[in-house]
């Protein structure tokens, strides 16, 4: 009952947002919020500049690819039974047999899942969340949303993730210990997950800025065309982008 | 849902005529020459990165409709640019372009494109080439290049990566930049004319 009235609400919020801003991919805002998300944002590329940045570089300077590897593993192999639960409420249900497979197979063989041995062996990753499950069962996405510190998002979007925090196995064994230390040992981890994440992304953010005219609209533009490719309600992600190339020759001529 | 069965439909019925129209073979070479050439002749290579960007320059060139894209990535606005703005655009879209690519083409450093077929577009001139690139950290990553075949010239008008089109990016934050500067046109290309110095 908690979870219809749950995912009710979101469905609520995301529909009632959607009424007041487009949200087609990488259509133009035009809306109230968007001075909001353009205060945020600038916040946040000051935050990223003076600290996140700096942080990860640091953090690449005294790990190798070897280390960034194992730490990526790590966190894939924790956040397996999050994906098989979501693949569960999805209705996929050989992938969460897949996520499943593979968690067992990289926590024994795979030494405590910092080698994905599973991949070897024909089990590829195949991630998901509460965000797609939401998707999944038709509630909207809602208007982009940029969030203090955690960037570009969407309501649904901030739903899965916080979601996701809550269901993962890290956060469950630390709450159920009922000690602060453990807390204390799960957001240093949590902070780790995010921070090697981070390192992987921090070239390719600095390229999108460097090579961009607008920064916001185009972070904008590339998060929400690559949610599209989320499934929604059932219907296969298209494979091409939306936008039509047929230009009117007429119309772009000298 | 009529729009998705309706391209469906327009794809299924297509996909032969599409195929018919564009050599997928010639389309997938050319890109595969891109890739071979951008990756392992310029990146890779030990030549000076002022050698490296004249021969990415040609590269460029020679592969990506530019002019296409520049009239695309300008949307509305295209029309009512002056011919002088519009001749200025696109050279100073081209020189911005080669100067970001061949900084972002180093990321693929010592890294292969893993060729995995076509898939046909909507329009029969049209043909994508799809890619995907194994990363040292992290997932693979997919990469698929927009080719068309414009009087039987073959050449790239988008890269599409993890689902993002960078001519729809820029197109977005083109028109955006031009719909809020006071100058309009003349503001976006002072901004251009800074960046591409």
């Amino acid at each position: 009952m908690k979870k219809l009235f749950f995912i009710s609400m979101v469905w609520v919020l995301a529909s009632g947002l959607n009424g007041c801003a487009s949200t087609k991919s990488g259509s133009s805002d035009d809306t109230a919020l968007e001075s909001y998300n353009r205060a945020v944002f600038s916040f946040n590329n000051k935050l990223d500049t003076y600290v996140f940045r700096p942080v990860a570089k640091g953090y690449k300077k005294v790990t190798n690819e070897y280390v960034r590897n194992r730490v990526s593993d790590f966190f894939n192999n924790i956040n397996e039974p999050v994906s098989a639960a979501n693949h569960l409420l999805q209705g996929e249900f050989s992938k969460t047999g897949n996520n499943l497979g593979r968690f067992v197979i990289n926590t024994t063989l795979g030494g405590v899942g910092l080698y994905d041995v599973a991949s070897k062996v024909g089990l590829e990753r195949a991630p998901t969340g509460f965000d797609e499950t939401l998707a999944a069962w038709c509630v909207p996405d809602g208007p982009f949303v940029v969030l203090p510190v955690f960037g570009p998002s969407t309501p649904r979007a901030a739903v899965g993730f916080v979601a996701d925090g809550y269901s993962s196995p890290m956060y469950i064994v630390a709450n159920e210990s009922h000690g602060e230390d453990a807390m204390a040992v799960y957001y240093g981890l949590a902070g780790l997950k995010y921070l090697n994440l981070y390192a992987e992304n921090v070239q390719l953010l600095e390229s999108l800025e460097e090579g961009s005219v607008d920064y916001y609209e185009a972070m904008k533009s590339a998060y929400l065309q690559n949610r599209s490719k989320i499934r929604t309600c059932g219907k296969p992600v298209e494979q091409a982008p939306e936008y039509d190339f047929d230009m009117d020759v007429e119309d772009y001529e000298d | 849902m009529k729009k998705i069965c309706l391209l469906a439909a327009v794809l299924f019925g297509f996909s032969q005529m599409a195929l018919a129209d564009i050599d997928k073979d010639a389309a997938v070479k050319m890109v595969e020459n891109v890739t071979k050439e951008g990756v392992e002749k310029i990146i890779n290579s030990n030549s000076s990165q002022e050698e490296k960007n004249k021969v990415f320059k040609q590269l460029f060139t020679e592969n990506l409709d530019l002019d296409f894209i520049g009239k695309y990535v300008l949307g509305r606005y295209w029309r009512t640019a002056t011919v002088q703005q519009r001749r200025e655009f696109i050279t100073l879209y081209k020189d911005f372009n080669v100067k970001v690519w061949s900084k972002r083409f180093d990321e693929f450093k010592n890294k292969k494109f893993v060729f995995n077929g076509t898939s046909s577009a909507n329009n029969p001139n049209q043909i994508f080439v799809n890619t995907k690139v194994p990363m040292s950290e992290g997932n693979p990553v997919s990469v698929k290049w927009r080719v068309n075949n414009a009087n039987g010239k073959l050449k790239i008008i988008d890269i599409i990566i993890e689902n993002v089109s960078l001519a729809q990016t820029a197109r977005n934050e083109y028109t955006s930049f031009i719909a809020k500067s006071p100058k309009g046109i003349d503001g976006l290309l002072e901004n251009l004319r800074q960046k591409v110095k």
